[in-house]
């Protein structure tokens, strides 16, 4: 500072009076105003819907953005595993900030409905949908099937002198102690379906299916938060297999990653992945639109191009190539949703208690 | 601006102290202090003198009382409506302006032109020896040098009453006795009525017209310093101002214009007429050290009979502690030759002069 | 000394006090606002978050809490939070003891304290998790380092090692500028003397430096072990399933089991232990006592306090830590940088050019939010700390402890009440920028507020009764010579928020919502969705702007007339 600012500019005046107490109140309150209207301007502009996807961001956001280009409506979504979005959703009841729940395991859409958070909608291709691929009121449309598949690591298994597993006795195996990944119930559909395999694969008798997974156990180094979570440390090694649906399995796969995807003899479950409108929804016409678009062939036959592995829902679509040979053989039967709607809780609550610690 | 009088009616300052409850800092305080004149404030720690000074101010409010500058009630007006200009004991400049900004202050309160505030501070500047000083910051200051800045911040603002607050205890001795007299004579210069506070008696002396000598909240006495100190009104007075012996005794008999009273039992001495004073009356002596003349007994004769316990040569002076049948004395001999000089444990005569002595009456 | 302040404290303040607020329109109208924003943002969600665990039905119902309690996870989550708190202050403070002491009293060349002050600081400045991908991928059962350097096979990183390691790894640099000013504080005088008395350097250590500093170890103690305790995301990938700890169980029963019944209480409950430790530190850490030290180096000492062999000793130790410090970031930096992280490590972009295209609205939301609350923050920091340094008696201390309550506690706790309090009417504010906003400034000012305190109580009151003889009004005598002096407090409380707004997740996981996206929530999603490559993207994007910001700030702080750049560091740590 040379002398003749210090001389010109007294040093109290003329700077400090952006500070006086009066206009510091008007830039604060200001400041609120600006952010209140930025955030409620934001969530609602015109021809746009909000959604709260189940899916991964890098399957959502192409499947979106291809809507955007057919319809012009833009999705805004943030992304949740399926325990994460139903709790959200509930919580919002009151005053919902989304129009739609997209995507997701089946079961995590029949628990909602009991919360009363879903509003009925029949899209136009539901009178083709077999039974298992919609609710019967119209609460949810499936979107895609996701059956679950055992993933090991290729390295893994040359070291130990092990095949792939090929049947869920094997994964009690203790070559496997502590070296399996899956999915943690309390937040993922992945272990919902997963744990209601067991229960089906043990002709629903609790016991048995429960003995079963303190077994497994055993061998489980972490149960993560999202389906998928455990993919990637499969992958890597860090982990020698898990159960995942096979979306995420081929995407490892894909990647690069040096893995091994086979199924049980005595059978794995599937399970529809679907997509609800939500009660009370702000824009439920364009809402309504995008579950048009997305039980329709118009979003499932894109499956392919995108890579996404999921099997389509609607019967007019045809499952992709190299899905179809992986598929080729397994045995996979649907989980019932009525069933596992209505025990959901009861059969995550008991997981919690008996198996988990 | 002619000069404004102070005046404080019946004043008192209460506050809670933690553990002592309610305490009175001030209490039922009345003086007044007369245009132009420089009062000190003086007293021991905790006297109430800084409170007092603070209320006048406006700093502190009083429980009690009123205080009126000028013509006008201010007990109850804000400090920075008071006119007044404060000066701290440790200066408090503002340690982010430099020094023309911190004497410009007050001025850019008033929101007077740029051009007439830098005339106002460069002229204070060079009333306080501070010329050339302009841009520098206190940090880079002596403590002589931010004292005088924080004088002319006070008295550029022209105030009604200029206050002190101990502005010299932070200086070195020599410093002390030079800025005293820079501050006495630049206030008789501007005029400025001036209240100022201090706990050095002998700085109060130098530069005040009269001293209000406080204690425990109250004033002891309002006097000029010859008053003070040849004349104190009690005990503490005399003790505070300067050093006194202090001997309990009685008047014996009362003549016309003078009593005699009894010293140690030895002699009557004759003194001058001090107030309404009863034969038989207890009273305290209150007798300068300065006021004794001390004698080798063998070289003299009359006199008090003492013996000398102790001597500390000061160089202009010669400190003798006597004891006089069992009361201690100090006697000050000043300019001592080597040859007057009395070693302990010899045997000296005191001589008093009769208007040496000051009476109290006892309480 | 040339112009230094004298400290005085006297009764007067209190009757001025109640004065000014009668004559001062302005004061009044500032502290009505600041009691208004308090009650509206700090103690409406946390009556809310109470009642939502406690209230059924509008009557007191504590059956959910036995409930809660009943379940041995639960009751073992609070134990194991409570451990992993306790061994985190332990070895926290000790790594930053060993730390302080090097640094303090090793007479290191300049190189040297560069390195450690960059490997203490930059986890001071990344989100808090970040650390633990790099565990991962370096102790798994094919870690870098178990797997590739040491053959180690099958080993497990999930549990309370793990944990504990990286909570210790990420916090102790807190410890560590904790403990230094106090360490170079205790002036080498006191040493010189112990020595000049025939003590040997060991027992000098133990006799004279020791005792000294422990008032600073507990401290550091504290801090550590409140951290800890609200630490969620370290937990979240590095705990496993064995070892539950509260503020993810309190985080799982709302977004896994959509319990909010139960994730406040598992909430409140750990609000105990948090309580206890924030009276602690106020109890024990007498106001004004640490922070007087303005952070020059004391005087050097003739004798070196330590031997050269200790010394070298010393600086590897620390070396060897900060170097592995370094190695874990670099680590996520190659993560950022390569395709598939383990599979294929080809050479690519990709992953940023992902973070600026997908990830453009997290940032720029992010970017926002900082910005937006920054100054607020800093505002908010110093109007409070004013009135609580300078306010009328009564009132004072409540002011200030209710300020510090959303700082406090930990940040679950803080998430899930405003998510409870601002979801339904009378304030509906989820879904909006407002929230989150308004979530960092009454969490993270206090830093702001507490440096303010420490600011003025060192600002003698002359100087602003200076002012007020001079006729100023208090307006402009905060306006032109408190603020100007505080301006160092006002910056690091903008910096604290800064810095906290940009790297905190555990509140805010809770606030985002379709309008309004984090960095750091966007960090945790890729990381469960297994997208590696963008998750380390953002970490390195949010450490480079962090970083480059405060140097910002600490080129600023460094031109003010008064400034004492050390404040800053107080109130940086924590998630």
């Amino acid at each position: 500072m040379g002398s003749c600012e210090r001389r010109c500019l007294p040093a109290g005046l003329t700077r400090n009076r952006r500070f006086s107490p009066i206009s510091r109140w008007q830039h604060f309150i200001a400041t609120v105003l600006m952010a209140i209207a930025f955030g409620w301007g934001s969530a609602a502009a015109a021809d746009s819907i909000n959604a709260y996807s189940i899916w991964p961001e890098n399957w959502a956001r192409p499947m979106l953005q291809e809507f955007e280009a057919s319809t012009g409506i833009k999705v805004n979504f943030l992304r949740f595993s399926s325990g994460e979005a139903l709790a959200r959703v509930i919580a919002e009841k009151n005053n919902p900030k989304v129009d739609v729940l997209f995507g997701g395991p089946v079961e995590t859409f029949a628990a909602g409905i009991k919360e009363g958070i879903f509003e009925p909608y029949k899209p136009p291709v539901a009178t083709v949908l077999p039974a298992r691929f919609k609710e019967a009121d119209g609460y949810w449309t499936a979107i895609a099937d996701d059956p679950l598949v055992f993933m090991t690591n290729q390295k893994f298994l040359t070291e130990n002198k092990l095949s792939p597993p090929t049947s869920w006795d094997d994964l009690i195996n203790p070559a496997y102690k502590n070296m399996l990944q899956m999915a943690d119930a309390r937040t993922s559909g992945t272990a919902v379906t997963r744990i209601f395999s067991v229960l089906e694969v043990n002709g629903r008798d609790e016991e048995k299916a429960f003995a079963y997974l303190k077994k497994l156990r055993a061998n489980v180094q972490l149960y993560t938060k999202s389906g998928g979570g455990g993919t990637l440390p499969v992958g890597l090694g860090q982990a020698a297999g898990g159960i995942f649906f096979i979306v995420d399995a081929l995407d490892t796969k894909a990647k690069g990653y040096d893995v091994v995807i086979s199924f049980p003899k005595e059978g794995i479950g599937t399970s529809a992945e679907a997509i609800a409108l939500i009660k009370g929804a702000k824009n439920a016409d364009a809402g309504k639109k995008l579950i048009d678009w997305a039980t329709s062939p118009g979003m499932q036959g894109l499956f392919a191009k995108h890579k996404i592995n999921f099997v389509p829902a609607h019967p007019d679509v045809k499952t992709q190539a190299s899905l179809a040979e992986v598929l080729r053989g397994a045995k996979i039967f649907a989980i019932d949703d009525a069933y596992a709607g209505a025990n959901r809780k009861r059969i995550v609550d008991r997981w919690v208690v008996e198996v988990l610690p | 601006m002619s000069p404004l009088a102070i005046r404080l009616d019946h004043v008192s300052a209460q506050f809670l102290h933690r553990v002592k409850g309610a305490v009175a800092a001030v209490q039922d305080v009345s003086l007044e202090v007369r245009p132009g004149e420089l009062l000190t404030l003086l007293g021991p720690s905790g006297c109430g003198k800084t409170t007092t000074l603070r209320m006048i101010a406006g700093f502190q409010e009083p429980t009690g009382g009123r205080i009126l500058i000028g013509d006008r009630d201010v007990t109850g007006i804000e400090a920075n409506d008071r006119g007044i200009g404060f000066v701290f004991q440790n200066y408090a400049l503002f340690p982010h302006l430099t020094v023309f900004e911190n004497v410009a202050y007050g001025l850019r309160v008033q929101r007077q032109q740029a051009s007439q505030i830098a005339v106002a501070v460069r002229e204070v500047l060079s009333l306080v020896g501070l010329t050339g000083y302009d841009w520098q910051l206190p940090h880079q200051l002596s403590g002589g040098e931010q004292q005088r800045v924080a004088l002319a911040r006070a008295i550029v603002i022209r105030p009604g009453v200029l206050l002190f607050d101990e502005p010299l205890s932070n200086l070195d001795a020599k410093l002390r006795v030079q800025m005293r007299r820079e501050i006495r004579s630049l206030q008789k210069k501007l005029g400025i009525t001036t209240v100022y506070v201090t706990h050095d008696q002998e700085e109060a002396m130098a530069i005040s017209d009269r001293i209000a000598v406080m204690n425990k909240g109250g004033i002891a006495q309002i006097g000029d310093a010859e008053e003070l100190y040849r004349r104190p009104a009690s005990v503490f007075v005399a003790r505070f101002i300067g050093h006194a012996n202090l001997l309990p005794t009685s008047v014996t008999s009362i003549g016309a214009g003078s009593v005699e009273i009894d010293i140690a039992g030895q002699r009557h001495i004759v003194v001058a007429q001090c107030g309404d004073l009863r034969l038989g009356q207890a009273v305290t002596a209150v007798i300068r050290p300065e006021a004794l003349g001390i004698c080798d007994a063998s070289k003299s004769d009359g006199g008090l009979m003492g013996r000398v316990t102790s001597c500390t040569y000061l160089g202009d002076k010669c400190e003798y502690v006597v004891d006089l049948a069992g009361a201690e004395l100090q006697v000050i001999k000043a300019n001592p030759q080597p040859s007057d000089r009395i070693l302990p444990g010899t045997a000296v005569h005191l001589n008093l002069p009769a208007a040496g002595i000051h009476l109290l009456p006892e309480r | 000394m040339k112009g230094r302040a004298v400290t005085t404290f006297g009764p007067q303040s209190s009757v001025q006090g109640r004065h000014r607020l009668l004559v001062d329109p302005a004061f009044g109208v500032t502290l009505a606002a600041l009691w208004l924003l308090l009650a509206l943002f700090v103690i409406y969600p946390l009556l809310m978050m109470l009642s939502a665990a406690f209230l059924e039905g509008g009557r007191l119902s504590l059956a959910p809490l036995f409930a809660i309690l009943g379940k041995p996870s639960h009751r073992a989550a609070f134990l194991n939070s409570l451990l992993l708190g306790a061994l985190v202050g332990l070895f926290g403070t000790a790594l930053g003891f060993l730390f302080a002491f090097t640094v303090a009293r090793g007479s290191l060349r300049p190189r040297w304290v560069r390195l450690i002050d960059a490997a203490t600081l930059l986890p001071l400045i990344s989100p808090p998790f970040t650390t633990s991908i790099s565990f991962i991928f370096s102790f798994g059962p094919r870690g870098l380092i178990t797997y590739d350097l040491l053959g180690l096979k099958g080993t497990n990183v999930y549990g309370l090692s793990s944990t504990l390691a990286a909570e210790v790894l990420t916090y102790f640099p807190i410890a560590y500028l904790t403990l230094r000013p106090v360490l170079t504080g205790i002036g080498g005088n006191l040493e010189e003397m112990a020595f000049s008395l025939g003590s040997r350097r060991l027992n000098v250590f133990r006799t004279v430096t020791l005792p000294l500093t422990v008032p600073g170890l507990a401290n550091a103690f504290l801090l550590l072990f409140a951290a800890s305790l609200a630490d969620f995301a370290t937990p979240l990938i590095l705990a496993g399933n064995v070892f539950q700890v509260l503020p993810t169980e309190a985080y799982l029963q709302i977004t896994g089991l959509f319990d909010l019944k139960g994730g406040a209480i598992l909430s409140v409950l750990l609000l105990v232990p948090a309580a206890i430790v924030y009276l602690l530190q106020r109890a024990w850490v007498a106001r004004g006592h640490y922070v007087t030290v303005t952070g020059k180096a004391g005087p050097q000492s003739a004798i070196r306090s330590v031997t050269p062999t200790a010394r070298t000793m010393l600086l590897a130790a620390c070396a060897a830590v900060a170097l592995f410090i370094l190695y874990l970031y670099a680590l996520l930096a190659f993560a950022s940088v390569v395709a598939a992280f383990g599979a294929d490590h080809a050479w690519t972009l990709r992953h940023y050019q992902v973070i600026f295209t997908e990830g453009r609205k997290a940032i720029l939301d992010t970017l926002f939010i900082t910005f937006v609350g920054m100054p607020l923050g800093g505002l908010y920091g110093v109007l409070v700390g004013y009135l609580v340094a300078r306010g009328p008696a009564r009132g004072r201390g409540a002011m200030e402890v209710v300020s510090m309550i959303n700082y406090a506690l930990p940040g679950t706790i803080v998430g899930i009440a405003y998510l409870i309090a601002f979801n339904d009417p009378p304030l509906v504010l989820t879904g909006t920028a407002l929230i989150i906003i308004a979530c960092y400034v009454f969490r993270y000012s206090p830093a702001g507020i507490r440096t303010t305190v420490a600011l003025l109580e060192q600002i003698d009151q002359s100087l602003e009764d200076a002012s007020r003889s001079l006729g100023a009004r208090s307006g402009t005598t905060f306006r032109r010579v408190t603020l100007p002096l505080v301006m160092p407090a006002f910056l690091a409380g903008v910096g604290v928020v800064f810095i906290r707004s940009m790297t905190a997740i555990s509140a805010t996981i809770f606030l985002v919502s379709i309008g309004w996206n984090l960095i750091t929530v966007r960090i945790l999603e890729n990381m469960t969705e297994l997208s590696l490559g963008p998750a380390a993207a953002f970490s390195v994007f949010v450490i480079a702007v962090v970083m480059a910001v405060m140097s910002l700030l600490n080129a600023v702080v460094r031109h003010l007339p008064t400034a004492t750049g050390e404040q800053m560091q107080w109130g940086i740590g924590g998630g």
